[in-house]
C-alpha cells in the first residue's frame, strides 16, 4: 500500500479575484437577468402582449387622453345620443348630455393610481411581511403570521366599506391603500410558503456560511426568486382594485366626486332607464367594457408572467418525458433566449 | 395531534375577540366614527339632549358617559347575551333581522360557491386531459373572459337582460309577494327562482379561474412519477384520473374554497343590492348609506365571524384530506 | 451478445425523438440471460433509463422506440413486447415484467394508503384479492417490513427505506419473472444500500427472479450482479461476467470508470476522474463516441464505430484497442487483485 506522498503538492491557496465588476456593468447584468431575459420570455407568450398593449390603451388614455379630449359635463353635446351617431361625442351621450367617452377617458387616471398605489401597497407589505416570516422563523415568524391570519380573517369588502363610509377618502393613492388594507394578508402566506422553501437551498446556506447580513441574503438572494411570483401577483391585486372600487362607487358608499366607472355604472342602471328600454343600454355597456378590458388586461399579465415562473404548465410534454433528454428539446427554445 | 386542535381553536377564539375589540373601536374611536354621527343626527333630529345618551345606550349598547373600559365590558357582555344593539332605520332589534336575513345570504352564497367549484373542477380536469385541443384553448380563453367581468357588475347585465327584458326570473326580493307556506312545492321553487340569478352572477364570473387553477394543477400532476407508475401498473385511466390526478389536483384548492366563501359573504353588500334582496349583506348596504351605525357595526361583526368559522373550519379539515399535513399547514402552491 | 437461456432477447433498439434527430438509445442489442441478476452500469444521461423503459414499452413521449424486443417466458409462447396492444401491455406489464424506479417517495399516490396500491394493483389485473394480499404479506416480511404496519401508512409516514422495499414489494405481488430496477437505492444511506442488495439476492433466490439493475454506482452492483453491461453514450461498450470486468476490462470507458472510483487502497493522484463529460444526443461524436476522452483514440476510433469483439468467454467490447486496453490503462487496485486472484501465482485464471 502506498503512502500518500506526491511529486505535486495539494494547496487550497485562495487567491483574490482579478476581475473588477464595474457599477456599469453591474447594471448591465441586473438589466439582463431581471428585466431583458425574463421580459423576453414573457413576451414570447402571445398573452402578454396582448395585455401589455391593453394596458398601453389604458395608460394613454389616462395620460394624453385626459389632456387633449374634453372633460365630462352636462349639455356639452344633445341629450340622449346614440353611440356611433356622431363623432363629437363618439360612444353617445347620457340623459344629461354627457358625453360618455369623456367619462370613460376621464375615469381612467384616477383608476391607474388607485391600481397602482393599491397593488404597490399590498405587494410590497406582502413581500415584507412573507420575507421576513420565512427566513427569520421562529417567535417572528410566529408573531408575523399571526397578525396577517387575523387581518386575513377580517372580510375585506365589508371592513373597506365601513372605513370608507367613515373616512369618505377622496384622493385615489388613499383610496388604493385602503382598498388592499388587508388583501395583503392572504398573499403575504401564500410568499412566507415560498420562502420557506427557498431558504433551505444551498446558496442561500453558502451565504450564511460566509457571514452576508441577513438583509443582503434577503435582497440577493431570496427575492429575486420569488419575483415572477410578485408580479403575477401584482396583477391579480391591481385586479382586485379595480372590481373592488367600482363595487363601491357603484354603491355610492366611495364619494362620488371621482370620477369612476363604477358611478357611470350606478347613472345607467338608474337614471338613464337602463332598465327598461334596449335604447339606453349603450350607457351601461361602454363602463362595462372599459371594466372588462383592464382586468382583461391584467389577466393575461398575470397568466403571461406566470410561464416565466412555471414552465411545467406549458405542454404536456414537459410534463410526460421523463429523460432529461426529453427536456432538453423542450427547453431549447428557452435557453437560446437565456445564453 | 391534540395539542393542535386546541391551539387552533384557541386561535380562533382569540380571533374572534380581536374582531370584537376592533369593531369596539371603530365604533368608539374612530374621528367622525358612528358614536359621533349617531350623536350628531339625533341632535339634529331634535332629541333631548338628556336622553341622548339612553338612547345611544339602547342603539349600540354602550353608556357613553362611562370610562372606556366599562363602555368595552358593556358591549362585549351584551354581545354574548346575543344582543346586538338596535337599528335606527328599522326600530328593531339588530339579532332579529339578522337572524331572519343571514340563512338567505348563507344559502345564495354557499350553493353558488358549491356549484361553481364542481363546475371548475370538472371543466378544469377536462381541459387538462384534453389539453392543447381546440376545446382546451377555447376554454382557456372563455375562461378568461369571464373572468374579466365582477360579479355584481355581471348581475346588473343578468336582472337587465332576464329580468326586466326578457322576464323569465324575478328582479328583486327572496319571494314572491305574498308567498307564505314554506312547506309547499310552489315555495321551494318561488324561492329558487328568485335565486338564480344571484347564483349564476357568482358561477359564471368565478368557474373561469377555478377552471383554470384545476387545469394547471392537473397538468403538473400529470407528470409525476406516481401518474406513471400507477400506469404501468395496469391501472385503468378513469381511476388515475380520479383518484391520482383529481384528488390531488383538489389539494391546493380546498382552503381557497372557504375562503371564497367567506369572501362572497362581503360580496353580497353588493350582490343583494342590485337584486334587492333582503339578505345580510342588502341589510349592510341599507345600513352603510343610511348611516345607520349600529346595524353596520352588527352585520360588519356578524359576517367576520361567519369568516372566522370557515377558516377554522378550512384549517381543522384540511389534514382530513391531505394525509401528508400534519400540524394542519395547507399546502399553499397555487 | 446472445446467451443460452434469454429471457429477454433485444436488437437493435433505439429511441429516438424528433424523427430521428436525436439516439437516446442508439441501436442497443442485448440478451438477458434466465434468472440471472445483470448490472446495467452508466453516467447520468447514458441512456439506461433509456433502456429500462424500452423493457416494457415505456418510452415517454414523444420518443419513438424502434427495433426488436423480445420476452421469452418460462412456458408459452414468445412475445414481441414492441407489437403488443394495450390488453397485451396490461398483461405484460407487472405480471411478467416489473419496474421499480429511483426515488420510491415519488412513485406513490401520497394521498393513498399503501395497501390500497397493492389492493388496486391486483384488482387491475382482475387476481383474487385474497390471495394476492396473501403474497404481498409474505412479500413485505421477506424484506424485513411489518405488513400490517406499512398497509396501513401513508408512503409519507415511512422512512425512505421503508418506501423502497414497500416498492420493491408492489413491484412483485403479482409474481413477475423479470424485474428492471433503476437506480433503486440511489436516495438511500450506504448502510441501507448493503441492506437492500442483501435482500435483493435473497428474494431473487426465493422466487427465481430475473433482476436487471441499472446504476452509475460500479462498486455497488458489481456486489450483487452476475453481468454486467456498461453504457455510455446511448450505447453498449462492454458486457461481461462481473469478475471479467472488475479484473480484467476491456473497454477504455470501463477501465477509466473503475479507476474514478474512491479507492483506500490507491493513492490521491491515482484517482482520477474522467477528463471531459459525456456527450448529449444532438451532439455526438462521430466514430467511437468515447474517443474524445479516450488516451488510446486513433484516427479509426474518430471515423469508424466498433463493433462488439470478443475477448474472451462470454465477455464482448466495443473498441478497436482491447487489446492494447488492459497494458495502457492500469487499474489503481491491482495490488489488491494480483492477491485476490485465484491463481497461484497471480496469472489470468
Amino acid at each position: 500500500m502506498k503512502p500518500t506522498e506526491s511529486d505535486t503538492e495539494f494547496s487550497f491557496e485562495t487567491s483574490r479575484s482579478d476581475i473588477e465588476v464595474t457599477w456599469k456593468q453591474r447594471l448591465g447584468d441586473f438589466y439582463r437577468e431581471f428585466i431583458y431575459k425574463p421580459g423576453l420570455v414573457a413576451w414570447s407568450d402571445n398573452r402578454t402582449r396582448l395585455g401589455a398593449l391593453l394596458m398601453l390603451v389604458y395608460v394613454l388614455m389616462g395620460t394624453v387622453g385626459v389632456v387633449y379630449y374634453r372633460a365630462p359635463t352636462s349639455n356639452q353635446s344633445p341629450r340622449g345620443v346614440q353611440p356611433f351617431q356622431t363623432t363629437e361625442a363618439l360612444l353617445g351621450t347620457t340623459g344629461s348630455g354627457i358625453d360618455i367617452l369623456a367619462m370613460i377617458i376621464h375615469a381612467t387616471p384616477p383608476m391607474l393610481i388607485m391600481v397602482l398605489s393599491g397593488g404597490l401597497f399590498a405587494t410590497t407589505l406582502a413581500v415584507t411581511f412573507g420575507t421576513v416570516a420565512g427566513y427569520k422563523g421562529g417567535v417572528t415568524d410566529r408573531a408575523l403570521t399571526t397578525f396577517a391570519d387575523i387581518a386575513m380573517s377580517i372580510p375585506g369588502l365589508p371592513l373597506i366599506m365601513v372605513l370608507a363610509i367613515v373616512f369618505s377618502p377622496t384622493n385615489p393613492a388613499i383610496i388604493g391603500i385602503l382598498l388592499t388594507i388587508n388583501y395583503w394578508a392572504g398573499l403575504a402566506r401564500a410568499i412566507r410558503s415560498q420562502i420557506l422553501t427557498l431558504r433551505e437551498e444551498s446558496y442561500v446556506e453558502a451565504s450564511r456560511t460566509l457571514g452576508v447580513s441577513t438583509w443582503r441574503i434577503l435582497v440577493k438572494d431570496i427575492i429575486p426568486n420569488i419575483m415572477p411570483y410578485v408580479l403575477v401577483n401584482f396583477a391579480n391585486a391591481a385586479r382586485f382594485v379595480v372590481f373592488t372600487s367600482v363595487g363601491l362607487y357603484y354603491l355610492g358608499i366611495l364619494p362620488t366626486s371621482v370620477a369612476n366607472w363604477g358611478v357611470q355604472l350606478d347613472q345607467a342602471y338608474r337614471n338613464a332607464g337602463a332598465l327598461t328600454g334596449a335604447g339606453t343600454l349603450y350607457q351601461l355597456v361602454f363602463p362595462m367594457l372599459a371594466i372588462m378590458l383592464i382586468a382583461l388586461a391584467l389577466i393575461l399579465l398575470a397568466q403571461g408572467m406566470d410561464r416565466v415562473f412555471n414552465p411545467r404548465v406549458r405542454t404536456r410534454l414537459a410534463g410526460e418525458s421523463r429523460s432529461t433528454d426529453g427536456d432538453d428539446t423542450e427547453a431549447v427554445s428557452t435557453t437560446e433566449v437565456l445564453n | 395531534m391534540n395539542s393542535y386542535y386546541i391551539k387552533r381553536t384557541l386561535r380562533s377564539v382569540v380571533t374572534l375577540w380581536i374582531v370584537v375589540t376592533l369593531t369596539f373601536g371603530m365604533i368608539r374611536l374612530l374621528p367622525g366614527g358612528p358614536l359621533v354621527q349617531l350623536r350628531a343626527q339625533l341632535i339634529r333630529q331634535g332629541v333631548d339632549p338628556s336622553e341622548i345618551n339612553g338612547i345611544i345606550e339602547s342603539y349600540q349598547n354602550l353608556r357613553p358617559d362611562q370610562p372606556l373600559y366599562i363602555q368595552y365590558f358593556d358591549y362585549v357582555s351584551s354581545l354574548l347575551t346575543g344582543d346586538l344593539g338596535e337599528s335606527i332605520r328599522y326600530g328593531e332589534p339588530v339579532a332579529a333581522l339578522v337572524g331572519d336575513a343571514l340563512p338567505w345570504t348563507v344559502f345564495v352564497m354557499v350553493t353558488a360557491t358549491v356549484i361553481m367549484y364542481a363546475l371548475g373542477i370538472l371543466w378544469g380536469a377536462v381541459m387538462a386531459y384534453k389539453e392543447g385541443s381546440t376545446f382546451d384553448t377555447v376554454s382557456s380563453a372563455l375562461s378568461i373572459l369571464f373572468s374579466t367581468v365582477p360579479f355584481y357588475v355581471f348581475a346588473i347585465f343578468l336582472v337587465i337582460i332576464f329580468g326586466y327584458q326578457l322576464e323569465w326570473f324575478p328582479t328583486r326580493g327572496r319571494t314572491s309577494v305574498g308567498a307564505q307556506n314554506p312547506y309547499t312545492l310552489g315555495f321551494v321553487i318561488d324561492v329558487v327562482r328568485h335565486a338564480v340569478l344571484p347564483i349564476m352572477s357568482i358561477i359564471v364570473t368565478q368557474v373561469g379561474l377555478q377552471a383554470l387553477a384545476m387545469r394547471g394543477n392537473s397538468i403538473q400532476l400529470l407528470g409525476e412519477d406516481y401518474v406513471r407508475v400507477a400506469r404501468l401498473r395496469g391501472l385503468a385511466d378513469g381511476r388515475i384520473a380520479t383518484r391520482y390526478v383529481g384528488r390531488n389536483a383538489i389539494l391546493p384548492m380546498y382552503t381557497g374554497f372557504l375562503t371564497l366563501i367567506g369572501f362572497n359573504i362581503g360580496g353580497s353588500v353588493i350582490l343583494e343590492e342590485v337584486f334587492t334582496y333582503p339578505g345580510i349583506g342588502y341589510y349592510m348596504f341599507k345600513a352603510l348609506e343610511g348611516r345607520d351605525y349600529p346595524l353596520m357595526m352588527a352585520v360588519f361583526l356578524v359576517i367576520t365571524s361567519v369568516l372566522v368559522v370557515a377558516l377554522f373550519v378550512a384549517d381543522l379539515t384540511y389534514s382530513k384530506i391531505d394525509p401528508r399535513v400534519q400540524t394542519g399547514d395547507s399546502s399553499e402552491a397555487y | 451478445m446472445a446467451t443460452d437461456d434469454p429471457i429477454i432477447r433485444m436488437r437493435n433498439a433505439s429511441v429516438t425523438y424528433d424523427h430521428g434527430e436525436s439516439y437516446v438509445l442508439d441501436d442497443v442489442s442485448l440478451d438477458v440471460e434466465r434468472n440471472e441478476i445483470l448490472g446495467i452500469v452508466g453516467e447520468s444521461g447514458s441512456g439506461k433509463s433509456m433502456l429500462a423503459s424500452a423493457m416494457l414499452d415505456a418510452v415517454p413521449d414523444p420518443g419513438l422506440l424502434e427495433g426488436s424486443i423480445t420476452y421469452v417466458p418460462e412456458s408459452g409462447s414468445k412475445v414481441d413486447i414492441l407489437e403488443l396492444d394495450k390488453p397485451g401491455l396490461r398483461s405484460l406489464r407487472w405480471e411478467e415484467v416489473s419496474m421499480v424506479f429511483q426515488g420510491a417517495m415519488s412513485s406513490f399516490n401520497p394521498t393513498m394508503e399503501v395497501g390500497d396500491h397493492f389492493r388496486e394493483t391486483i384488482q387491475a389485473h382482475d387476481m383474487d384479492l385474497e390471495s394476492g394480499m396473501d403474497r404481498a404479506h409474505e412479500l413485505l416480511e421477506d424484506l424485513y417490513l411489518e405488513p400490517e404496519r406499512v398497509l396501513n401508512s401513508y408512503p409519507h409516514e415511512l422512512s425512505g427505506g421503508m418506501q423502497q422495499r414497500a416498492l420493491i414489494a408492489l413491484s412483485l405481488v403479482l409474481d413477475p419473472e423479470l424485474l428492471v430496477m433503476d437506480e433503486p437505492t440511489a436516495a438511500l444511506d450506504l448502510l441501507m444500500q448493503r441492506s437492500i442488495l442483501i435482500l435483493l439476492r435473497e428474494l431473487q433466490e426465493k422466487y427465481d427472479l430475473t433482476m436487471i439493475f441499472i446504476t452509475h454506482d460500479l462498486p455497488l452492483v458489481a456486489a450483487l450482479a452476475d453481468r454486467m453491461a456498461i453504457m455510455y453514450a446511448f450505447k453498449l461498450v462492454e458486457i461481461a461476467p462481473t469478475r471479467e470486468i472488475v479484473e480484467h476490462a476491456s473497454h477504455p470507458y470501463t477501465r477509466a470508470l473503475l479507476n474514478s472510483t474512491p479507492n483506500l487502497d490507491a493513492s490521491l493522484e491515482e484517482m482520477q476522474p474522467i477528463e471531459g463529460s459525456s456527450p448529449a444526443p444532438i451532439n455526438l461524436p462521430g466514430g467511437c463516441a468515447y474517443h474524445p476522452r479516450c488516451p488510446l483514440a486513433t484516427e479509426e476510433c474518430r471515423t469508424t464505430v466498433p463493433e462488439f469483439e470478443r475477448t474472451a468467454d462470454g465477455h464482448v467490447a466495443a473498441c478497436h484497442h482491447t487489446d492494447e486496453a488492459v497494458d495502457r490503462i492500469p487499474l489503481n487496485y491491482e495490488e489488491l487483485l494480483r492477491e485476490d486472484t485465484l491463481g497461484p501465482d497471480g496469472d489470468r485464471a
